[in-house]
């Protein structure tokens, strides 16, 4: 465990020297963006590196990098280097595959980690628009551009802010992870008085909770009888059974639309 | 200013109804809804729980640390228990009383990182810019994003600092830019769906009035920024900005004029952003000396009459008491030690002294370029009937360069070096007379950029220039 901990730790410093070197003149992937050469890297992937990195590169031994934080900013030349040659000081072994293949593993993992928007998602993104707002009940919690509810994070940019893996795992295993200040709380007041929602923040103070109508209720630890929280997400956690599989690609194409900025920032008009 | 937030008084939690403009209006309580306090900019709080007798026995409540944080400039604001701080691209909403975070609000695409001065309320909103120039309208409980506008285009030298004026149903907004070349303005967007609804040039197009006063130079990059909120009469119905430098900004031979509206103080129309009137404080700058703090209203009588008037320390040196209504000039009276005027004349235009104008071998002119007061916040306690501003009595040699500069460069037509040792004192002037009624001399590195708030417990709040 410790080992383990040692070499997410030593990837992670790696990854934060690649950040700061982002800015140097990058070589190209020739392969970039090329479908064919994000399967073959995906089949590489698997074959080479899930036995650490997880089948899809969820992290296991080796760190998750379908999280895209340790991979979204690092540049081609360092990534190609590092599945090359390996990191020196951690278990990361160097690849004695042929360089187009490095660079198809490439191909792969940027297609994984680039964000949602700027991925080709095959759903119908007016049919997920129409889940969202219907029968899959997705706005009763959740806000898109100020129309929604709030139990739920914002979603207004969630095609920039999330890759597809983890909008996909966030619709059908939502207790996988619960996002920040979302958990679902339930505590009861000195005076037998109930509030259940979302803490916001919770210590052995004080708690912020936000309940379903959208009201903050600002408390004091010392004037509770009792806090429950949910051990599960707030979200259902049914829509594996409740949707079908193209009805979660229609959805995850419409939240892949989701972003506060278009493309290209337009000219601004005189 | 520090990079943590120190709260020093508990406050108990309510259930309040929406931030209304009318709120606003009304001033400060146990609230502070936007940047300057009320729409009069006096910074000045009813509160009186902290007196002079008790203020030494305050101690930290809670801190809050805004995580990466290097320059955090912000004026929090407080609405409902929740206190709402900005810094570059983001906004934290905290819990007043125990200093914990509800929600964090981050643009992790901002294409720039600059400091942020602020949020504004109006209703159920709190908006805020990025650095690049967007107008972001978040849910004040949950931060979620109702609308977000880019407002200004970065590659016309514009990005993006103040707070936000939330003025009736629509958000106020300005550009910094100036000492690298941009055109300065003005813009209101509706509140609720971020639709503009009008724009206000600080430098006019050719052809405009006003646009003879620059010469041959080219008025898109001739400078004007709006880098700080504005003030605003509800009864007039007008608006009061001031306006930043003209560029380049120390060499003015490619721009011979006054330079309107630079340097300036401009009243708009809030429904329309028509100019009503404007005063140039420094007419054909050439010193950097934009008009950086707000403009304070207040009422007062000068010379036997009853006078609605807006009053302005301004980076030339001098301290200017206005009729707001019309823009009639009162008067002006120096508040530091300055060499480049021997004073104004009766329409409030400086009698400029010859040889203060930068050159090439350079001049010592006081004020000196951060000017003897900034964009540091002044307020104005009605009781005493007292104007309090950090002033900086210092001079620095400026040099000036004939090269014709490319803008969103850099280059501001060359620059200043110190002149000796400067000092920052706390001033208190009074607005009825322009005169200095007491001063707090500071010790320090001569750095401080801390504003003030005062309070009817009759203490004056401030950073000073030792960091205390």
């Amino acid at each position: 465990m410790k080992m383990r901990s040692m070499v997410v730790l030593t990837l992670l410093s790696t990854a934060l020297v690649f950040a700061q070197e982002s800015k140097e003149e990058d070589i190209k992937n020739p392969l970039a963006a090329d479908p064919a050469a994000i399967a073959a890297g995906k089949r590489l992937f698997v074959e080479g590196c899930s036995g650490c990195h997880g089948t899809n590169a969820e992290g296991g031994r080796g760190p998750n990098l379908a999280k895209g934080d340790l991979i979204r900013d690092v540049p081609n030349r360092r990534l190609f280097a590092s599945i090359k040659d390996g990191i020196k000081g951690t278990e990361m072994p160097l690849s004695r595959l042929p360089e187009e293949n490095i660079w198809q593993m490439v191909t792969y993992l940027r297609d994984l980690t680039s964000p949602a928007f700027d991925s080709h998602l095959a759903g119908d993104p007016e049919a997920g628009s129409t889940l969202y707002y219907g029968k899959a009940g997705c706005v009763n919690c959740h806000m898109i551009r100020g129309r929604g509810g709030f139990l739920g994070p914002d979603l207004s940019n969630a095609g920039r802010s999330k890759t597809p893996p983890q909008l996909r795992e966030a619709i059908l295993d939502p207790n996988a992870t619960i996002a920040d200040g979302f958990r679902g709380v339930t505590v009861t007041l000195r005076d037998g008085k109930k509030i259940a929602g979302v803490a916001k923040d919770n210590t052995n103070y004080a708690i912020q909770i936000l309940d379903g109508h959208g009201d903050l209720h600002r408390l004091l630890k010392q004037d509770l009888s009792e806090v429950v929280f949910r051990k599960k997400s707030v979200m259902p956690g049914d829509y594996k059974q409740r949707l079908s599989a193209s009805e979660v690609d229609n959805l995850l194409a419409f939240l892949s639309r989701q972003s506060l900025r278009p493309a290209e920032s337009k000219e601004i008009s005189k | 200013m520090r990079r943590s937030l120190l709260c020093i008084a508990a406050m108990a939690g309510t259930l309040f109804g929406q931030a209304g403009y009318e709120k606003i209006r009304k001033g400060p309580t146990e609230n502070w809804l936007t940047y300057a306090g009320d729409y009069s900019g006096q910074r000045h709080s009813p509160l009186k729980q902290i007196t002079n007798a008790n203020v030494a026995t305050l101690v930290p409540k809670w801190v809050y640390h805004v995580d990466k944080s290097s320059h955090l400039e912000a004026t929090p604001l407080v609405y409902d228990g929740i206190m709402y701080v900005s810094d570059s691209n983001q906004v934290h909403a905290l819990d007043a009383r125990t200093g914990r975070r509800i929600w964090l609000y981050k643009d992790e695409q901002a294409k720039r990182s600059d400091v942020n001065r602020g949020v504004a309320m109006l209703d159920d909103k709190v908006f805020f810019v990025t650095s690049d120039a967007h107008l972001v309208a978040l849910h004040r409980k949950t931060g979620a994003v109702i609308w977000d506008k880019e407002y200004a285009n970065g590659k016309q030298g514009n990005f993006a600092t103040l707070a936000p004026l939330a003025v009736k149903d629509r958000i106020l907004v300005g550009v910094s830019g100036g000492d690298s070349g941009n055109r300065g303005f003005i813009a209101a967007y509706a509140a609720a769906t971020g639709e503009k609804l009008w724009q206000f040039y600080t430098i006019p197009a050719k052809g405009e009035p006003g646009s003879e006063t620059w010469g041959e130079a080219d008025v898109q990059w001739g400078g004007g920024a709006t880098w700080l909120s504005g003030t605003f009469d509800p009864e007039l119905n007008l608006i009061y900005w001031t306006t930043g430098n003209p560029w380049p900004d120390f060499y003015g031979g490619n721009r011979k004029g006054d330079n309107l509206y630079s340097a300036s103080l401009v009243a708009l129309d809030a429904d329309t952003g028509k100019m009503k009137w404007y005063f140039q404080f420094t007419p054909h700058d050439t010193h950097d000396w934009d008009a950086q703090a707000w403009p304070v209203l207040m009422d007062m009588p000068f010379q036997g009459r009853q006078r609605k008037v807006v009053v302005h320390a301004n980076r030339n040196g001098f301290f200017y008491v206005l009729d707001r209504v019309t823009g009639e000039f009162l008067r002006a009276t120096p508040y530091v030690e300055l060499n480049w005027a021997k004073g104004v004349d009766a329409k409030g235009r400086p009698i400029v002294l010859p040889d203060t104008d930068p050159t090439p071998d350079g001049r010592r002119v006081c004020p000196n370029v951060r000017g003897a007061s900034n964009w540091m916040s002044p307020s104005f306690n009605p009781e005493k009937g007292l104007f309090y501003v950090s002033t900086l009595e210092a001079c620095d040699v400026y040099s000036s360069s004939t090269k014709k500069g490319e803008p969103m460069k850099g280059y501001g037509g060359t620059g200043t070096a110190p002149s000796g040792d400067g000092k920052f004192y706390m001033r208190a002037l009074d607005p009825k007379t322009g005169e200095k009624r007491w001063e707090y001399p500071m010790t320090g590195a001569n750095a401080m950029w801390a504003g003030t708030v005062s309070t009817a417990g009759g203490v004056l709040f401030f950073g000073d220039d030792d960091g205390n």
